[in-house]
């Protein structure tokens, strides 16, 4: 009989104790929550609470005593902003797992085939929680009930009021979507500045940079006479099927803009069909003709145009700011060449397209930038937002791994010498904050992991930016800063899901033909309205209009 | 009498059980990757965006297809590109088995077999890279500083071959050659391998030279071959799209664009969320037109190898 009651006794305790096991590691006990996220540390590179701002430590460590429930595992997709398998994405998935307390699975496509991917992957029905979009598609899943809508989550978070803190709120303002928002982009938009090689300026003589059309077209011919080269300036494409269309040839673009617009009235417009881009195309065709623009910038991927950069066969590219200032800087010292770049501001005529009616002003396109969505299949959205959309953000340790990678795989503080025996060897004392050699192409460090600390929409506690970014990174920042106009969403309609493949795979052609000089301008646009083109455009603006 | 019939069905299959066992997991694999995915067929007579439930439109996206102008330039495309492609490279591998059939160096002719056979097994993509660089119109073309140098082009006037309407084609076909010309000769080249040697001594015996030979003896005998190789590719010329695809871009689309890459174009260049609807119907004309040419092929094939069809 004793045994009896030992026995059960011992089997209540047994299971009393796994009950207590459990609660344990129940996510949805915040003070549990807290205790992880706010006791890491991350080396010196980590946050120090103590010294961070009363905002930015309660959001990065704390949770608010409310019913969200921490997720235990989540799927996310993503493009490759996010670190690639050899560039170390394990060691960052593992360090964001301790951060966070989620597991995370990744799927990660092939950076230039992502949107392709993504497509099959939503026609598929078997949806990621979390997935990165740009603008348009966001735009489009959204209105398809694919997105869950995230505004009231932002609207009553800590994060709102970080970004508020940090001027950032507003370029999460500008996505919304009739009053929906669909997803969460984790920097500004960035976008292109015009690089020109100082040494080629040197060699044609040139002192001062264009300041208006005319000045940068007599800088492309004496560039490509001083230097003898095929062609001074290229780009991947006339122009491109994705928003914002014309960002690589800003200066023969100027005021056009090749797609849908909303007017200052407030209806929609095609700017295809509009003067200012006629007039683009007969700039285009003109370079091409005077052997200027590279007529293969029809065939060409960035990689291409990048790599005759690098190897002195362009002088003028015209390519994104910030980080990319110090990687071309560094890809064209690599091949022996002087790295000195001038940053061009925007020329007079280059009034971003439509986009400068916003504000009057005018200058290179703020892309919108990139967003995190989460998907209607997510099970636990508000979750998702909160522990890990929020988190990235939080202006302390995981907003630190999202920015700068993780210790020791991406970043040191070691004493090292880097590219030893080289002339770019680089030694940095112990406790100095440094980025590592790029894993997947050595030779050159990070620069950044996914969010570019200069793009920041949030403060980060003890941000080492200041040693980590080059001074050609900020000023090329800087300049399109100063320089820049917001781009906006346009909305999805039926009649664009229809037509708009069709639509804009005739506009690259008839803009591509014209800049090769096979076809006129008239002819194009007569082809435009023959081929019923013209028609199908008013068909979206129709369907804009109506909404 | 029905009943008896039935039995006798019956006794067969437990006869051969064994066959009908073995024929089974392809039966399966069969219905499964074969036959099920026809049923999204049906999506052709839908609206549908793959995200919400289709919504039936009968024939209207057929109706739109027959609309566009795309739609029509990348069907002829379709056609013209792949039958010309075919008519070209069976008849270089003709021209090059025979010439090989008449090197009498065996290693030689073995060298030379393997080095044209090789372009066969190079990707599309890289030889894609590889003709950008050789029909660049810049001076690091190797082509146009060829015709400039020999004084054809002046140095001002190159030509962008695969970016020009009127020398994209040619270029296309040019590069087909290279690449599958040597992987079709091996069908010929084993024809001409079963060809009775007795008839090329009975040949000399009579007074023939070469070309004679050539004429009377190693063309006939290669003509079936010929027939049977044009007939079964020809059901297949509807399926053109890595080649078409890595080649063109958007200066050509005019006659590079085939109905497959219309699709895709479809599918993935609006930005926004494509008509699968849409695209469905597109690839239903396609394969319905496919299906056409290997019943009309199949019919050829019948009167050409004496009542042997293609399926």
């Amino acid at each position: 009989m004793s045994k009896k009651v030992v026995s059960l006794l011992l089997t209540a305790t047994m299971v009393a104790t796994l009950a207590g096991c459990g609660g344990g590691g129940d996510s949805s006990d915040p003070a549990a929550d807290s205790g992880t996220e706010g006791g890491s540390s991350a080396g010196a590179g980590s946050t120090d609470e103590s010294n961070a701002d009363e905002s930015t430590a309660d959001a990065g460590t704390e949770t608010p005593a409310d019913d969200v429930e921490k997720p235990e595992e989540i799927t996310i997709m993503v493009d490759g902003t996010v670190f690639t398998e050899e560039n170390g994405r394990d060691q960052f998935m593992a360090k964001l797992e301790e951060l966070t307390g989620i597991k995370i699975n990744v799927i990660q496509p092939d950076h230039d085939a992502y949107y392709d991917v993504v497509g099959q992957q939503i026609a598929g029905g078997d949806w990621p929680d979390v997935l990165i979009l740009a603008s348009t598609q966001m735009s489009s899943y959204g209105s398809e009930g694919v997105l869950w809508d995230m505004a009231d989550a932002w609207n009553n978070s800590e994060l709102k009021k970080r970004q508020e803190a940090n001027n950032g709120a507003g370029v999460v303002e500008s996505m919304f979507i009739d009053g929906h928002l669909y997803g969460m982009p984790a920097t500004h938009g960035n976008g292109c500045v015009t690089y020109v090689k100082q040494k080629w300026l040197d060699d044609a003589g040139i002192t001062s940079l264009p300041t208006n059309f005319d000045e940068y077209y007599d800088m492309l011919l004496k560039l490509k006479e001083a230097e003898g080269v095929d062609y001074v300036v290229a780009a991947s494409g006339f122009l491109n099927a994705e928003a914002p269309y014309i960002n690589y040839f800003p200066e023969f673009y100027q005021d056009a803009w090749p797609s849908f617009y909303q007017k200052e009235d407030g209806t929609w417009a095609d700017g295809f069909a509009e003067d200012s881009m006629k007039e683009a195309m007969r700039r285009l065709a003109q370079g091409v003709a005077d052997g200027v623009v590279d007529p293969e910038s029809n065939s060409y991927a960035t990689s291409d145009v990048r790599n005759k950069f690098y190897d002195d066969s362009l002088g003028v590219f015209t390519y994104w700011a910030g980080t990319w200032a110090t990687n071309i800087k560094n890809n064209c010292e690599n091949n022996g060449l002087d790295g000195t770049m001038a940053v061009m501001p925007p020329i007079a005529e280059v009034t971003a397209g439509v986009q400068g009616q916003h504000d009057g002003n005018g200058g290179y396109i703020d892309r919108v930038s990139p967003a995190w969505c989460i998907t209607t299949q997510c099970e636990n959205p508000e979750g998702v937002f909160k522990y890990f959309i929020e988190a990235m953000q939080d202006g302390a340790d995981t907003q630190f791994l999202w920015t700068y990678g993780v210790e020791g795989t991406h970043w040191s503080t070691a004493a090292e010498t880097l590219y030893a025996d080289t002339e770019n060897a680089k030694t940095y004392a112990e406790g100095e904050f440094h980025m590592l050699d790029n894993l997947e192409t050595p030779g050159s460090q990070y620069t950044k992991a996914h969010i570019d600390p200069m793009l920041a929409l949030t403060a980060l506690a003890n941000d080492p930016r200041e040693t980590t970014v080059a001074p050609e990174a900020l000023a090329a920042q800087e300049l399109f800063n100063a320089n820049s106009v917001g781009a906006f969403v346009v909305p999805s309609t039926d009649a664009m899901n229809q037509n708009n493949g069709d639509l804009m795979t005739e506009k690259q052609s008839l803009v591509t033909k014209v800049a090769l000089g096979q076809m006129t301008v008239e002819e194009a646009y007569e082809e435009y309205e023959s081929q019923g083109y013209a028609q199908m455009s008013q068909e979206i603006v129709d369907s804009l209009n109506a909404q | 009498m029905k009943e008896k019939k039935k039995n006798n069905t019956m006794a067969k299959i437990y006869k051969y059980r064994g066959f009908y066992l073995m024929f089974l997991p392809v039966f399966v694999f069969a219905i499964i990757f074969f036959y099920a995915p026809m049923l999204g067929i049906r999506y052709a007579f839908t609206d549908y965006n793959g995200i919400k439930e289709p919504t039936f439109t009968g024939i209207q996206n057929f109706l739109r297809m027959f609309s566009m102008h795309n739609f029509w330039s990348a069907f002829w495309n379709t056609i013209q590109i792949s039958i010309i492609k075919l008519l070209l490279t069976t008849a270089f591998a003709v021209i090059v088995s025979i010439l090989l059939n008449e090197i009498a160096n065996l290693l030689f002719k073995k060298v030379v077999q393997t080095i044209i056979y090789l372009p066969h097994f190079m990707s599309w993509v890289v030889t894609a890279s590889i003709f950008s660089l050789i029909l660049s119109p810049s001076s690091s073309g190797l082509v146009n500083t060829f015709l400039v140098n020999i004084g054809v082009l002046d140095a001002n006037s190159t030509i962008y071959f695969l970016g020009t309407s009127k020398w994209w084609r040619p270029a296309y076909y040019i590069i087909n050659i290279w690449k599958e010309t040597g992987w079709q000769t091996v069908i010929f080249m084993a024809t001409l391998a079963g060809i009775n040697t007795d008839l090329y001594e009975a040949a000399a015996i009579d007074g023939a030279g070469r070309w004679a030979k050539m004429r009377y003896i190693t063309f006939p005998q290669l003509r079936n071959t010929i027939l049977t190789v044009i007939i079964l590719n020809l059901a297949k010329v509807m399926n053109l799209f890595e080649s078409a695809f890595v080649l063109q871009n958007n200066a050509v689309l005019d006659v590079a664009n085939v109905l497959e890459t219309y699709i895709y174009y479809q599918s993935f260049n609006s930005g926004s969320i494509p008509n699968y609807g849409y695209t469905t119907a597109v690839g239903l004309f396609k394969s319905l037109v496919g299906c056409v040419l290997v019943l009309v092929c199949n019919h050829w094939s019948k009167k050409v190898r004496e009542g042997r069809g293609i399926v």
